[in-house]
């Protein structure tokens, strides 16, 4: 068992305090150009996520990666999570696993 | 719902259950010993090894027997008797093994390939020093929210174990939490802190209790248009808390109908 690499649960509010670190975001896709993808995160606002994303994209896709910068992340895995996804708890989880529940997680 | 934790059997306790258990003096015991537990990696490496088998572990004081978890498949390796792989759920990595018994196990982790996020129910052991999830089901996550639903339950599951425990602070959390979030399990807490014993009192409840236990020694007991104005509280919800209060036993009237003392000591 190993828990030495936890990978962080953030929005776009949260990703800033996490830059180097690897971290966890569901984003809604904006725009997709081949090298990065544009998108909406959990908190309603603009995030890139660079990297290779799988030829075909959802709605709503997980990125896995490290937090590069204030907005974007480098990821290294693309999960799609579908068309339709509930963004409003995903990003309380967010908030709640960063928050007063952050033992459970890190 | 394919992932409503009421499926299970035993796994959020009624409110009767919820009741009785906290009046005991060893609630936690009869928790977790039936039932399925979400639990995040993080948590299973944190869980105590109770007694000398290997198989007994215990969560937030509560026996584990069952635990439940969702992640992402890595390494895996099929054998002739088992598949073993790696668990991450973003918390941590985890070794499992599933035995194949019968032909429907084998057909089942056929489904299973690296990179692919699965809900995993099982038991966790220790092995050589180390722990391992021995997992009798494992499914494809097909529907997304149950990634969230499941972290949502851990965290749920958590606080109901702490207020067992009688931890005050995690009853507020709860309460707080049960209002900012729309889920239909969680919402079940504000219903139950109204009927626990003293650590499940609401605020104003508790406020009253503690004024009056200071004020234990005023042999007469205190006026309630004194503990409104000293709580700065309106007198309508001192009487309401001083009802329940009374229902609890946990103060009476003396002089006349608006002096109230407590039963017990600061």
């Amino acid at each position: 068992m190993d828990t030495s690499n936890p990978t962080v649960f953030v929005n776009a509010e949260l990703l800033g305090r996490y830059v180097g670190r690897k971290v966890r975001a569901v984003i809604q896709v904006i725009r997709n150009d081949g090298a990065a993808v544009i998108g909406k995160s959990t908190d309603e606002k603009q995030i890139t996520v660079k990297g290779l994303p799988p030829s075909q994209l959802t709605t709503f896709v997980e990125v896995i990666g490290i937090a590069d910068g204030q907005n974007s992340i480098a990821a290294d895995k693309w999960t799609n999570f579908g068309d339709n996804f509930d963004i409003f708890t995903y990003n309380k989880l967010c908030q709640l696993a960063n928050g007063e529940y952050q033992h459970l997680f890190l | 719902m394919m992932f409503s934790s009421s499926q299970f059997d035993g796994f959020v306790p009624s409110q009767s259950t919820q009741t009785a258990d906290s009046a005991s003096p060893n609630p936690s015991k009869s928790w977790g010993t039936q039932g399925l537990i979400p639990v995040t990696v993080k948590q299973l490496s944190e869980a105590h090894q109770s007694g000398d088998e290997k198989s007994n572990f215990s969560i937030d004081g509560v026996d584990v027997t069952n635990v439940t978890l969702v992640g992402m498949v890595s390494e895996k390796t099929e054998r002739v008797t088992d598949v073993s792989f790696a668990l991450d759920d973003g918390t941590g990595r985890v070794e499992c093994r599933r035995w194949l018994n019968e032909s429907s196990d084998t057909k089942e982790m056929e489904e299973i390939h690296d990179g692919l996020y699965v809900r995993l129910v099982g038991h966790l052991r220790s092995s050589q020093g180390k722990k391992q999830l021995v997992a009798f089901a494992v499914r494809p996550v097909t529907n997304f929210d149950e990634v969230t639903f499941h972290f949502i339950d851990c965290i749920h599951q958590h606080l109901q174990k702490c207020r067992v425990k009688g931890d005050a602070n995690a009853h507020s959390q709860m309460e707080d939490f049960s209002t900012s979030t729309p889920m239909r399990n969680i919402s079940n807490g504000s219903q139950i802190s109204g009927q626990l014993s003293v650590d499940g009192l609401k605020g104003s409840d508790q406020k009253v209790l503690e004024f009056l236990q200071q004020n234990y020694a005023q042999e007469k007991g205190v006026h309630r248009d004194e503990i409104a104005q000293q709580l700065k509280i309106p007198v309508n919800k001192i009487m309401e808390s001083i009802r329940t209060l009374e229902e609890e036993g946990l103060i009476y009237s003396t002089i006349d109908e608006y002096h109230y003392k407590s039963t017990t000591d600061a």
